[in-house]
């Protein structure tokens, strides 16, 4: 059994591509169930978010199992073949399970070390195992890449420092003020960078959002839209003195808030710290008010500058990450070799027992005349006999996690027990049963 | 003993170090386990003590700084295991290995006197203790507010940035500390004085005292500090500076003037 994957990413394929491809237009659900279909392969789970779109199977022949696949995609979403092939990647064994776990821990999303990227390839899985598509290998595959993800959020900082300018001022908020429950934030401006911001805010479950504009129905109009008050423009400094958060965002080709206004606010808070988050461009606040006590004043440059920097840290990071992935793929491969060895145990198991069935029948004519107390008891001995003779090398081969080992032991025993072989049971039972029998001393 | 108590410390101040510089889950836990360690251990040798004394060791500078260090190690601990927040640790270890190494280096008789068999003199001196204790948490607790402040301040996000907690959970945390502080600081000066006076009706060993003006004065600071934080809003970054200029002086009490400078009163 051999691990395939075959998708496209923001790496390979343009955005336009990537949104005829994406499955949860059409329904994950719907092509897990025609791909359960296809003979190519057994076991599936897709992964389709905005960045990826990703189906991971399990397959006997790669060859065969990707131009099905590779067809089915483009069968599926109308997409000419000569249009999908050269953005598609396919990746088997090795290849496909470290690209998962890169994928599940952030490496491989655009931005790097994103954390949401996790909980879709959760969902892609349990959606998949839920329609019943998965089985033992991609469980394993996928509940490994879990455990990988939260390794890295947990062991490295490849996911910490906020990324986008909405995203550092709110960090920033809660590292003046901690919880941000029952803070008050006031906007000035009824832009989009603002609105933005003051989303992100309310997501953090702030007290009060007050908006105001210098046009009255457009602040009426966004807080109406995100829920918050609007105030009239010549209110703002009662609301000034209210407020833990200033977003300025407005259009304004001056600075609106001045050094001498925020002064005097700060001497109404009674030196109530003031946060003041500038994104407007040409700035809306003076940049000396920033010299004042309490006040921490940041613009978009300032933000900017932080995302860089969080950004080059993430990726420093990565190679920390990249270091516990390729663990995690190495102590993966290691399992699946070991399952290679399963049909040969099994096998073997098969054989030794029909050999064991074999001589009792033949011995049957001998056995009748024993009690049935005497002949449970030869029955429990020849089993246990077997049993011993199996522990070793069942255990040996499981313990085997290097590919070629597994391969060459379990071609071996094939060979010496002529396991794949259909010859009759009776020559078997000859050459093994010879030497296995003076093993036969009642069982202390 | 003192000095095995010193080792756990120092072995522990270690791990908190490593802890706050890598940040990994693993040393984290390793470093409040060996703290635990080391302050059980150290609750067992001042348990014995007390066995042979028949009160808490703290009759002598040296006994009372290692009873301070006790008490100090187990209110970080009680803070650290109630907030999760392990980041002052780094700064509380220094604190409890420099003074640990006064008790274990000159080791002291503790005199026997019945003048320390009054009830006053236990409730005197570990009401102090425990207050200098409260204000060490509430220093570092500042210090960390100052050094935080000028990193958000100056714009530049960096090292204490990523690992300290956020501003007002630092001067929440200092604000409670000062009052549990400056609560059994008044416990302790109102005992102390009870006692003198019952020792010496005159009262003429209390004032002239540089160890009980030295203490005086600390009840003054945190006293402001308090006051300045409700009347004027003195919260933040001064009531920072304020907590740890007091710890200042308390240390100050604590080290010199009690080894140099005060003849009657060596605890």
């Amino acid at each position: 059994m051999q691990l395939l994957l075959v998708g496209v990413s923001h790496r390979t394929a343009p955005v336009e591509l990537r949104e005829r491809l994406d499955f949860s237009a059409k329904g994950v659900d719907r092509a897990l169930t025609a791909l359960a279909e296809s003979p190519s392969h057994h076991e599936t789970t897709v992964v389709s978010t905005c960045n990826r779109v990703e189906l991971y199977v399990c397959c006997d022949d790669t060859d065969f199992a990707r131009t099905a696949i590779e067809r089915f995609l483009s069968d599926f979403h109308g997409i000419p073949s000569d249009q999908l092939t050269p953005h598609l990647y396919a990746k088997t064994g090795h290849d496909a399970v470290t690209h998962l776990f890169r994928v599940a821990s952030g490496l491989d999303s655009l931005v790097m070390g994103e954390p949401q990227v996790l909980g879709q390839v959760k969902e892609a899985f349990g959606l998949a195992s839920r329609l019943g598509c998965t089985g033992t290998l991609l469980n394993k595959l996928f509940h490994s890449a879990f455990a990988v993800g939260k390794r890295v959020r947990s062991e490295t900082a490849l996911s910490e420092g906020a990324v986008s300018v909405s995203y550092a001022a709110v960090a920033l908020a809660k590292k003046i003020f901690g919880n941000l429950k029952g803070r008050t934030v006031l906007v000035l401006g009824a832009g989009e960078m603002g609105k933005l911001t003051a989303i992100h805010m309310q997501a953090q479950g702030i007290g009060r959002l007050i908006i105001a504009s210098r046009t009255a129905t457009h602040a009426a109009t966004l807080a109406d839209s995100i829920g918050g008050s609007a105030i009239p423009w010549t209110s703002l400094n009662t609301a000034l003195a209210e407020a833990d958060i200033l977003i300025t965002a407005t259009g304004a080709s001056a600075p609106i808030v001045s050094h001498a206004l925020i002064a005097q606010t700060m001497k109404t808070r009674r030196q109530r710290p003031l946060f003041i988050i500038d994104i407007a461009v040409p700035r809306d606040v003076e940049a000396s008010a920033g010299e004042l006590e309490e006040v921490f004043l940041y613009n978009i440059d300032d933000l900017q500058t932080v995302v860089q920097e969080n950004l080059s840290k993430r990726g420093t990071e990565a190679s920390e990450a990249e270091k516990i992935v390729s663990e995690e793929v190495g102590k993966f491969l290691g399992w699946l070799n070991s399952r290679g060895a399963v049909p040969t145990v099994v096998a073997l198991r098969h054989r030794f027992e029909s050999i064991r069935q074999a001589e009792l029948r033949r011995l049957e004519p001998k056995l009748a005349p024993l009690s049935p107390d005497a002949r449970a008891r030869v029955d429990e001995i020849t089993r246990l006999i077997v049993e011993k003779l199996l522990i070793n090398p069942t255990e040996q081969l499981k313990s085997i996690s290097d590919a070629d080992t597994v391969a060459a032991y379990s071609d071996a025993l094939n060979r010496l027990f002529g396991l794949t072989s259909d010859e009759s049971a009776e020559d078997v039972t000859l050459t093994i049963a010879g030497p296995a029998r003076p093993a036969k001393k009642p069982v202390p | 003993m003192n000095a095995i108590l010193l080792i756990l410390y120092a072995v522990a101040g270690a791990a908190y170090a490593v802890q706050f510089a890598r940040r990994s889950f693993g040393t984290s836990r390793m470093a409040t386990v060996l703290l635990v360690l080391a302050a059980f251990a150290h609750t067992f040798v001042i348990g014995m003590e007390t066995m042979r004394l028949g009160h808490v060791p703290s009759a002598s500078a040296t006994s009372a700084i290692s009873t301070f260090v006790w008490l100090l190690a187990l209110s970080y601990l009680y803070v650290e295991l109630t907030t999760g927040e392990r980041a002052m640790g780094v700064f509380i270890l220094p604190l409890l290995i420099a003074l640990q190494t006064i008790p274990a280096f000159s080791p002291t008789l503790e005199p026997r006197s019945a003048l320390l068999e009054s009830p006053w003199f236990g409730v005197h001196v570990s009401s102090l203790l425990f207050a200098y204790a409260s204000f060490a948490l509430a220093a570092v607790l500042g210090i960390t507010y100052v050094l935080q402040f000028k990193e958000i301040k100056a714009k530049h996000l960096g090292f204490f940035y990523a690992r300290l907690p956020s501003l007002n959970v630092l001067d929440d945390m200092n604000l409670r500390a000062v009052k549990i502080g400056w609560l059994f600081l008044t416990v302790g000066l109102i005992t102390g004085g009870i006692w003198a006076s019952q020792l010496q009706p005159s009262g003429a060993m209390s004032f002239g005292d540089p160890k009980v003006f030295v203490a005086l004065l600390c009840w003054a600071v945190y006293s402001f500090e308090l006051y300045a934080q409700r009347a004027i809003g003195w919260r933040g970054r001064r009531a920072a500076w304020l907590s740890a200029v007091g710890f200042g002086i308390v240390l100050l009490n604590f080290v010199p003037v009690s080894y140099f400078f005060t003849t009657s009163h060596q605890f």
